[in-house]
């Protein structure tokens, strides 16, 4: 592979071009002429060999999707059920009037952490956990294309959700509501809002990470020949939901860094006697908050749209339709943030928009919902019971849909604004948008996952006691709110009218938890002496029902080539070439695990990627980050700098060993007479990918700062003060022109090393972290005169400055990676793929630079 | 026009559109209101604004439809693995976005009409 393959490609311009050389399509007769048996079980040992999962206690090192994803699923239900008993507390205190079982703050603290706990410890998580478990499976692909990244979301996920939930037993848990409005929750006492703040963007951090995977996932993994037009739909949507974190979660997580630099420094984001403004984080929180709730309900329509079809046996109708109502709902629901505003008092103006808004959504939710029952009228529909689930939830959240229009209406809303009309409202989308369809999903994806079936006879028991539990317990909060009992009360009189509808509540509240139950013991119930399931149960049509029975760890035995929808439909001869070896990678001669990169569009073979082992660094990582967002919660600054420091260690130890290892030859055989390239970089490269994915979301993060600043401008008539000192206009001059200078230097160096003078390119690579850091030194100098607890101004400079110089150090640090590389020969001309992907982080930076710059010294200046 | 046939950018051009100009009505109305300018010129701006847009969107329909070459051979299903499939597909999924993005633009643009003033 010379230097000119690979060329510069735009991001969407499909990557056609690519270097593969040998037949593709691969022809009928190929496909049709029988594997040698003995060769195929040789194949089989060296595969198996290769995917071997670690045993023993080197089992947690294990970074393979179905373990992870196991673990991943098995914990946010255990966070689930946590929440669950939170919520039973709260049903018993409420069940009588002025009971004394919970003290109005355990009430707090209970509400809070329940609202929290379900949305941020399970229903994102549980969409994630699922995807990572099936996603490759649905694919007909190996494994994930970032193993170690998903095991280290995962461990993640588990420090961050038992130190968040686990503050409800020490009496130290948030108390402010789930979604923490200041000023309440700035002058908490206690370290419940940092629990909270720093906890919950540590799981969110991790959530992107995992969201940048699916996302790759999707584009770059598919089976070759599964063209864009023959996706399963719950791809779509696992795309369309990986976007929608990707610009839901930075805002949050701005404004969470804003929150706790007002907790810890007392700088005055929120405070209105210092020009803050608490309407701020409001906006911020519900950029993400409303997106969120579609965020949790798209996966379960997913999921549907995986069971619908199977049940009726019929391919599902309008497939485009429903990536038009995904990707509409996508976009739109993003117009609806001020929604949960309307009882605030914004202009009439902007509050007019999002009310519009809120009903356009309404047009691709409704198309959804007609293209199942559209399959289900014209295939031979059967009540299997996943389809049973997916039917209730269809109910429940329908009349969800309905209550939430009469929320949309702005003057229904003063109505009803924080009433148990609201939390009745919100359980039934909830429930009817992500529980029921999930546990459905559960019933239907189980044979895949464990080989094994759920059982029926407690599947319909567990059914019928969620359901009329449900009912019991929310349908009469409906009245109760329009009786008008607030929610987040810890008790009422008796003399209110609201005593046997709560007490009916709690009852259907049990109902329903013993249902849950019923499921979770089915679940986890031993199944040692049962018998393994058929491979294809249900009689389904798409990949995932290829699996191997027993278990397999290898994914799929040979990657196949696809020509339909429904493969196991209407392609009758591909399960048993699939077993014999006869398509893509059937061997591991090399004892690596390597999986298929296709291209984005049509899924042409690009490359074979040789994918991450078990190893321990991802834990390591995991443990350090751990460390150093959960001990400044204490006021523990010093560890939590080494554990910081250490984190980073760890990680680059892992990207050292095991990211962008040289081949040792560049190309091999990938079967059906195709020869791929084992190694690529620029945009053929799934880590690419990745480093763009993740900067849009990084940007969005940035986005969210600047928009601040105009915030207080539009919201404040004092905003920039009129004698406040400004940034010093030279310096910040001096900055950005370092910056753009360590830019250059950057990209200079990807060419020069590209050209193979590479003792010029490790010059450029030295000189770019010295100009980064004299940037960063003259960004501060010019504004360490500026007193940030005096004043929201400065405060809001001193954090877009915080906010750049940490993203400044972290692409030194990447330069530096760059060179020592290239010195220890892991970078070369040809393997380049670090270079590439170092210098697309510095377009972006490059951009975050100027931009923040501008908004130090120059913006202010003309507002 | 090749680009455009196997692009997924492409297909989503309209809803960005809408983004954008949600943002920007949002952004520009706030600005307007809270620097106390005559309301009139938030309305100016704001119907300008969607006009664009409008505009853009329906050209981005345009340029589906005929990607999507229905009337062709009336395929609005497009399974097959052929390239004349994916790229009608993503012609015909670009077009309904068109359509309701353009719905959403119209909407987001109609309480400016209704809405007097600031308050
Ligand atoms: C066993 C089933 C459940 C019961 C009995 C239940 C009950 C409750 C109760 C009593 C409240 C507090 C109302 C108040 O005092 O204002 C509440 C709030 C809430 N619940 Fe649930 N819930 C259940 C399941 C769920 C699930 C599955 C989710 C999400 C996936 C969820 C999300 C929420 C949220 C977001 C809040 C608002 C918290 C806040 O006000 O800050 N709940 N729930």
């Amino acid at each position: 592979m010379s230097a000119s393959d690979v060329s510069p490609t735009a991001p969407g311009s499909d990557v056609l071009d690519s270097p593969m050389q040998g037949v593709w399509p691969p022809t009928p007769a190929m496909l049709a002429s029988p594997v040698d048996p003995d060769l195929s079980r040789a194949q089989a040992k060296r595969l198996r060999k290769a995917w071997e999962t670690p045993r023993g206690w080197r089992h947690v090192t294990a970074v393979n999707n179905t373990h992870v994803g196991k673990w991943y699923a098995m914990t946010a239900l255990a966070f689930m059920l946590g929440a669950g008993v939170l919520a039973l507390l709260m049903r018993i205190q409420l069940a009588v009037p002025e009971n004394g079982f919970l003290d109005s703050d355990r009430f707090n603290q209970f509400f809070t952490m329940h609202g929290s706990a379900m949305m941020f410890l399970f229903a994102v998580p549980m969409f994630e956990a699922i995807s990572i478990l099936l996603l490759p499976a649905l694919l007909g692909t190996r494994d994930m294309p970032f193993p170690r990244l998903s095991a280290y979301g995962y461990w993640c996920f588990l420090i961050g959700g038992i130190f968040v939930l686990g503050s409800v037993l020490f009496d130290a848990a948030p108390s402010s509501g789930w979604f923490m409005y200041p000023p309440l929750a700035t002058e908490s006492e206690g370290i419940g809002a940092d629990i909270w703040l720093l906890g919950l963007s540590f799981i969110e951090v991790a959530s992107i990470a995992a969201a940048v995977e699916l996302i790759v996932g999707v584009i770059k993994c598919r089976p070759p020949g599964m063209r864009i037009n023959l996706m399963p739909l719950y791809a779509w949507y696992v795309l369309v939901v990986g976007g929608m974190i990707l610009f839901a979660f930075p805002p949050l997580i701005a404004g969470d860094f804003l929150f706790e630099l007002q907790r810890s420094l007392d700088w005055p984001f929120f405070d209105p006697d210092r020009g803050g403004d608490p309407l701020l984080w409001q906006h911020l929180f519900w950029i993400f908050g409303h997106p969120e709730v579609y965020i949790i309900f798209l996966p379960s329509i997913a999921i549907a749209a995986m069971v619908v079809p199977t049940a009726a046996r019929v391919p599902i109708a309008g497939y485009s339709w429903i990536v038009l109502s995904a990707v509409g709902t996508g976009f739109l629901s993003f117009g609806l943030w001020v929604h949960h505003m309307f009882t605030t008092g914004l202009p009439a103006l902007s509050l007019g928009f999002f009310s519009a808004a809120s009903e356009a959504v309404v047009i691709p939710t409704g198309v959804q919902i007609f293209a199942f029952l559209a399959t289900l009228m014209v295939g031979r529909a059967r009540m299997i019971l996943p389809m049973l689930w997916i039917a209730g939830a269809v109910a429940i959240f329908t009349a969800g849909g309905l209550t939430g229009v009469m929320v949309a209406l702005a003057p229904f809303d003063w109505q009803v604004h924080d009433t148990y009309f609201i939390v009745a409202h919100l359980h039934y989308t909830l429930f009817g948008g992500m529980v029921f369809p999930v546990i459905g999903g559960v019933y239907y994806f189980f044979p895949v996952i464990k080989k094994k079936k759920l059982s029926e006879r407690l599947g319909r028991w567990s059914f019928w006691l969620c359901f009329t539990g449900f009912n019991i317990c929310f349908l009469p909060m409906h009245l109760t709110g329009l009786l008008g009992m607030p929610r987040r009360v810890y008790t009422y009189q008796a003399d209110l009218g609201w005593n046997a509808l709560n007490l009916v509540s709690t009852v259907g509240a049990f109902v329903l938890a013993l249902g849950i139950l019923v499921f979770v013991w089915d679940l986890v119930r031993p199944k040692r002496h049962e018998p393994h399931t058929p491979r294809n149960p249900w009689g389904a049509g798409t990949l995932e029902w290829t699996h191997d029975v027993p278990d397999e760890p290898w994914g799929v035995r040979s990657v196949p080539y696809i020509t339909s929808r429904y493969p196991l439909w209407d392609q009758p001869e591909l399960l048993a070439r699939m077993d014999a070896g006869r398509f893509y990678l059937p061997d591991a001669p090399e004892g690596l695990r390597e999986t298929m990169i296709t291209s984005a569009v049509d899924a042409v073979p690009l490359h074979v990627a040789r994918l991450s082992g078990p190893g321990w660094s991802p834990l390591v990582a995991a443990l350090f980050t751990g460390g150093a967002f959960i001990l400044p919660t204490f006021k523990i600054y010093t560890p939590a700098v080494i554990c910081g420091l250490l984190a980073i260690a760890a990680i680059l130890f892992w990207l050292w060993t095991a990211t962008a290892r040289i081949p040792e030859k560049p190309f091999k055989d990938g079967g059906l007479g195709l020869r791929l390239p084992t190694y690529v970089s620029g945009p053929k490269a799934p880590g690419w990918w990745a480093v763009f994915i993740t900067m849009l979301g990084d940007a969005t993060g940035f986005a969210s700062l600047v928009f601040g600043m105009f915030f207080y401008w539009t919201a404040r008539p004092d905003f920039p003060p009129p004698d406040s000192p400004h940034a010093d206009p030279v310096l910040s001059g001096i900055a950005a022109l370092l910056f753009g200078a360590a830019w250059a230097a950057t990209r200079l160096a990807r060419g020069l090393n590209a050209a193979g003078l590479i003792g010029a390119a490790r010059g450029s690579l030295l000189a770019g972290p010295l100009l980064a850091l004299a940037g960063c030194g003259a960004l501060i100098a010019a504004i360490l005169h500026l007193a940030p607890q005096t004043h929201v101004y400065p405060a809001m400079v001193w954090a877009l400055v915080i906010w750049t110089v940490s993203h400044v150090l972290c692409g030194a640090i990447m330069q530096g990676y760059c060179l020592a590389r290239s010195l220890a020969g892991r970078m070369t001309a040809q393997y380049d793929a670090d270079l590439w992907n170092t210098t697309l982080f510095w377009h972006f930076l490059l951009a975050t630079c100027l931009i923040g710059t501008a908004m130090v010294a120059l913006i202010p200046r003309a507002m | 026009m090749a680009q455009r046939h196997r692009s997924l950018w492409h297909m989503i051009i309209a809803p960005v559109i809408w983004a954008l100009h949600f943002l920007a009505v949002y952004c520009f109305s706030a600005i307007v209101c809270a620097k106390a300018a005559p309301f009139g010129w938030a309305q100016g701006g704001v119907l300008a604004m969607t006009a664009v847009a409008l505009a853009l969107i329906f050209w981005q329909a345009v340029l589906a439809w005929r990607q999507w070459d229905f009337l062709d051979d009336g395929d609005h299903v497009h399974e097959r693995p052929t390239a004349t499939s994916r790229r009608e597909f993503l012609g015909h999924a670009g077009l309904l976005l068109a359509i309701v993005s353009f719905i959403a633009v119209t909407f987001v643009t109609l309480p400016v009409l209704f809405v007097g003033d600031c308050r």
